[in-house]
């Protein structure tokens, strides 16, 4: 595939960051809010692209990695007072620590033992919290980014202030992103998910190219626990549930899982699932316990629909059927 | 040609946001700002976040059917200066963050005038750190928990306690143990965060010496683990336990030492004591006869009193088959509380005229408890004491002695003394003016 050159590619993301900050002084605040969870989503559908679209490998734990960075960005605010940015740095190395281990581990594992083991890791991790008194327990603990700057305005608000850091951060990481999938790596990553065997051929140190896959993916995890807690106020084992891991995962289905072009069709499902679905149970009177849990479900019944139907994504499967009917431009 | 795919992608995925965003908010933009947020020629709309599913949610899911049911009657007769009073309800499962979530959604979404009795100390907490209603000029009236320092006006600007702190019920707790169970091995049961440990500061500065603590994660409650406590408290020889936690928890705790036969003195904490969401967990009456209980309210089933016989038979006709119980006369007094807040707040209410009216006037309000509400322009806490009472074969908390005696005290260093407040009458056929 021919490459854009990349002043073209700064152009185009200096674009969309202009049009995240049209956008952010013309919608209300709830749409602002729900912007900075889209911008949390498409960081964490993001890391599961780079795993198991690029590097082939398996991470339905992906939750508890977010869940590193979001402690470590609590705790390094809490205990050491960095300033925000050096927050943020702190949870991305913390995950890509843990990402690290966890993919001296995985370099072993393969397939359903790969899926197996990271679930456990997402079951088990968050209860971690419970167990010493410094993570806060089953409350967890505070992160506060502190009020927007003054200079931006007395009505300027606190969620747009998120909204805002959530966009320049998403827009950084999906650039460095798409530059480390445009290098050797990215090669290197296609080509084990290609064939193993045949990469192992070539030359390609296959452990080693996997255990880098699992780290930079748990990096940006981490960075997407750092804004999913900075969106909240708080870290707590209930932040980082089960259902995190796999809405992530049916964001990256959804966003077709070898490429970032759908990345914000997967993030954009992910949040307008529950505002959809809540409406309609308001409109029928359905009770509350239909409610907590039909997200939930719809979400779960997206993911196979989406496995069994356009198993690539939709924007994949777009750009296929245009290629076939020889219409691209 | 694949080159054009790559940009044409990205640029596409650029306007999908953008439209996708834009689209969506147009209804939002459509409300018309004219009037105070949450309010219309016809209509007040409150709303409360609360678990009505869950570990934790047995009993307090009652509240919201308890609070309607006093506002639907409020409506009926006129409502508040002509408008209706309803009530958004949100299910947080008890989950800070989902209080977080919820929260944005009933302030930014379903533009609610207040938060009205929302519940538990760690999501109130996340909430106000998060939400921060504070900065937001949104006004949180009475609270669905006893931490104490939701009545610090510095943290909490626009939040109002309501129930009496969990440090004051430990204190005057303290005071009973004192005079009823001197000499005897305590043991105590709590929730393991703010909630617990702001008891647990209370039996501090009381001079309590617990033989056993057991902290219990919020949700972690279950006869399984409560096998545990039973096990740490028996091989302790306690011969009181005091449960101090949610209504699970306590059914969880009493459920299990039966079982385990296992039968000490047992002291309710209010937050859990509810005779039937125990009983509903299946816990047979007879293991709660002669367990100490706290109330500020009259019992529900006193119905010589004028506000428990009202609220009953309101209660009975809005929700029919469902039992009068504590979490109900809680939540239908909040009601009761909030309606006169409203009424206070002047013709057209607005989130500032309604914090104002109850720092000037809350003190002045009428309600079922039988201690006063303490509100001023320098405190925001609420009722600040208990009586004491145990339960009877039927599971019923009864007074000792037939009658009312009240203990009073602060959330600090304060002692514990007899109240001799007297309650008001209640309004002409339970509407004030």
């Amino acid at each position: 595939m021919h490459k854009l050159s990349n002043k073209v590619r700064i152009l185009i993301f200096i674009v969309i960051g202009f049009a995240i900050y049209l956008l952010s002084n013309n919608v209300d605040e709830l749409r602002v809010y729900q912007g900075a969870q889209v911008a949390v989503y498409v960081v964490g559908i993001a890391s599961i692209i780079l795993l198991t679209g690029y590097s082939g490998q398996v991470s339905l734990g992906q939750g508890a990695l977010l869940g590193v960075g979001g402690y470590a960005a609590a705790l390094s605010q809490l205990k050491w007072h960095l300033p925000i940015p050096a927050t943020f740095a702190i949870a991305i190395l913390a995950a890509a620590g843990a990402g690290a281990l966890l993919g001296i581990a995985a370099a072993r594992l393969s397939g359903p033992y790969l899926a197996g083991a990271t679930l456990a890791l997402a079951v088990g991790l968050p209860s971690i919290a419970n167990q010493f008194t410094v993570l806060g327990g089953e409350q967890g603990l505070f992160f506060d980014v502190g009020f927007p700057p003054s200079s931006l305005g007395a009505d300027f608000t606190q969620y747009k202030w998120f909204f805002w850091i959530a966009s320049l951060a998403t827009l950084l990481a999906i650039f460095w992103l798409q530059n480390v999938m445009r290098s050797r790596y990215g090669r290197t990553w296609k080509a084990i998910r290609g064939s193993e065997v045949a990469a192992e051929l070539a030359g390609v140190n296959v452990a080693r190219a996997k255990i880098l896959a699992f780290t930079l993916s748990a990096g940006v995890a981490g960075l997407a626990g750092a804004l999913l807690a900075m969106t909240i106020g708080t870290v707590s084992p209930s932040a980082f549930p089960l259902a995190l891991s796999f809405s992530l995962l049916t964001g990256a289905v959804l966003a077709g899982v070898t490429t970032l072009g759908g990345v914000i069709i997967g993030a954009v499902t992910l949040v307008a699932i529950p505002e959809i679905v809540g409406s309609i149970v308001n409109r029928a009177g359905a009770s509350e316990a239909i409610a907590s849990n039909l997200p939930h479900i719809v979400v779960g019944a997206l993911l196979i629909l989406t496995v069994v139907f356009v198993p690539n994504g939709p924007v994949e499967q777009m750009r296929s059927r245009r290629l076939k009917n020889g219409t691209s431009l | 040609m694949k080159s054009f795919n790559r940009r044409k992608l990205i640029s596409a995925s650029a306007i999908l946001a953008v439209t996708a965003l834009t689209a969506t908010a147009v209804p939002a933009n459509a409300f018309s700002p004219k009037s105070e947020v949450g309010v219309s020629q016809t209509e007040i709309k409150l709303g409360i976040t609360l678990p009505m599913t869950g570990a934790a949610s047995p009993g307090y899911n009652k509240v919201p059917a308890a609070m309607k049911a006093y506002f639907d009657y409020v409506n009926a007769n006129g409502g508040v200066n002509g408008r209706k009073v309803t009530l958004v309800v949100k299910d947080d499962q008890y989950v800070p963050t989902q209080a977080v979530a919820k929260t944005n959604e009933l302030i930014l979404k379903d533009r609610v005038l207040a938060l009205v009795a929302p519940l538990g100390t760690a999501n109130n907490k996340a909430v106000a750190a998060s939400v921060n209603p504070g900065k937001r000029g949104v006004p949180v009236l009475f609270v669905n928990t006893g931490f104490s320092g939701f009545a610090d006006q510095k943290k909490f600007p626009t939040t109002y306690a309501i129930l009496p702190s969990y440090v004051m019920e430990a204190k005057i707790m303290a005071e009973y143990i004192k005079d009823n169970f001197a000499g005897k091995t305590i043991g105590l049961v709590y929730q393991d965060d703010d909630f617990g440990t702001d008891a647990l500061s209370g039996f501090k500065s009381a001079g309590v010496k617990f033989a056993a603590t057991v902290g219990y994660a919020s949700g972690s409650q279950s006869a399984t683990t409560a096998a545990g406590w039973v096990t740490k408290l028996k091989a302790a020889n306690c011969d009181v336990v005091i449960l101090f936690g949610v209504s699970s928890a306590t059914a969880a705790g009493l459920g299990t030492a039966a079982a385990l036969k296992y039968a000490p003195q047992w002291i309710l904490g209010s937050v859990g004591g509810d005779a039937t969401t125990i009983k509903a967990s299946g816990v047979p009456a007879g293991v709660l006869y002669n367990a100490v209980g706290a109330s500020f309210l009259p019992a529900t089933t006193d119905t010589s009193d004028e506000y428990v016989s009202l609220f009953q038979s309101i209660y009975s006709k809005a929700v029919p088959g469902s039992a009068f119980d504590n979490n109900v006369l809680v939540g239908m007094n909040s009601a009761f509380v909030t309606v006169q807040a409203l009424k206070a707040a002047g013709a057209n209410p607005t989130r500032a005229s309604l914090l104002a009216a109850i720092d000037s006037k809350g003190s002045t309000f009428a309600s079922a408890a039988l201690l006063p509400l303490n509100y001023s322009k320098t405190s925001h806490v609420g009722y600040n004491g208990y009586w004491f009472g145990k339960y009877s074969p039927t599971g019923d908390l009864k007074p000792d002695g037939g009658k009312y005696t009240l203990y009073t005290t602060d959330s600090g260093s304060g002692a514990v003394v007899k109240s001799t407040w007297k309650r008001p009458a209640m309004p002409a056929k339970g509407l004030p003016n």
